[in-house]
């Protein structure tokens, strides 16, 4: 049987255009989804530690609390400074129905912070009844004796 | 069947430059982004289990390792360590590891608690720095005083 030849439409080729669209969306997407995560992280000097170490906290239901600014020490969360008093009861929901070992309270406080000020929000996770408690530290790079 | 071949290949090239300016680009972000979390970590532990209205208000009564924290300075710029409501290390956070090792090595069991007790006004870089001294020591419950309220 013979074959009708397709007929010739000229020079194949792509049309990148809406590749680099897609592309452009997907950097935009990823962009602002790093923003988004940055909102619960405020900017600390972390305090440096050597046993610190990297988690993948997703697997648990966490809060990030921030303790800045050591000359005048304020608790931030998701951006708003709050109070103890404020704190507990936001943590209170946080946890809502969960039990207290599946939610984690992630504390990123200031290396010069007085303890008073972590003891604080100590106190408030207590009053939630959340047990994790986890320290943000920079992790001491180690030089490995040989 | 005999096929034809093209008569100009040279004419189906892709352009590649844009597709690799923005293959770069990528790379470039995804190589940046993990950069600033890797060299954050975490120091995980547990608040005490007495839930409700006393929260925070447990004391541990069994026995345990006290290591006490006391701000010294002005403005708490260093710290004294106490071990064990008898010994004073100074602020040799070496001389601490030490000892908690040798607690260690006496046959006292590796889920022994130990309560760091910081002051007050005590900074949180010291208290990260004990604790650090307690898990090299290879201990397994470390526990903070919190204040009453």
């Amino acid at each position: 049987m013979r074959l009708k030849k397709p007929e010739r439409t000229g020079v194949v080729s792509i049309n990148m255009t809406p590749m680099i669209d897609c592309v452009f969306n997907l950097l935009i997407f990823f962009v602002l989804t790093a923003q988004f995560v940055k909102l619960e992280i405020e900017d600390v000097v972390l305090p440096i530690s050597t046993t610190a170490e990297f988690k993948d906290y997703t697997e648990y239901k966490n809060i990030i609390i921030n303790i800045v600014n050591p000359d005048n020490p304020q608790i931030v969360v998701f951006g708003q400074v709050r109070t103890p008093l404020e704190l507990t009861e936001q943590l209170k929901q946080f946890r809502g129905d969960s039990s207290s070992e599946s939610t984690n309270v992630i504390l990123r406080a200031d290396a010069d912070i007085p303890y008073e000020d972590v003891a604080r929000v100590m106190l408030s996770t207590g009053a939630a009844e959340i047990r994790g408690w986890w320290i943000t530290a920079e992790r001491e790079k180690t030089e490995k004796k040989s | 069947m005999r096929r034809e071949k093209p008569k100009d290949p040279a004419k189906m090239a892709l352009p590649m430059t844009p597709m690799i300016d923005c293959v770069f680009n990528l790379l470039i972000f995804f190589l940046l982004t993990p950069s600033f979390s890797a060299t954050e970590g975490y120091l995980t532990t547990n608040l005490p289990t007495t839930s409700g209205p006393v929260a925070g208000k447990q004391q541990i009564k069994v026995d345990r390792i006290k290591v006490e924290l006391m701000d010294e300075g002005e403005h708490g710029e260093s710290v004294s360590i106490i071990f064990a409501e008898s010994e004073n290390l100074g602020s040799n956070f070496e001389l601490l590891r030490q000892a908690l090792e040798a607690r260690r090595n006496s046959g006292i069991a590796p889920n022994m608690p130990v309560l760091i007790s910081p002051t007050m006004r005590c900074r949180h870089k010291w208290v990260v720095k004990a604790f650090d001294q307690c898990v090299l020591a290879r201990f397994t419950e470390i526990h903070f005083a919190v204040p009453y309220e």
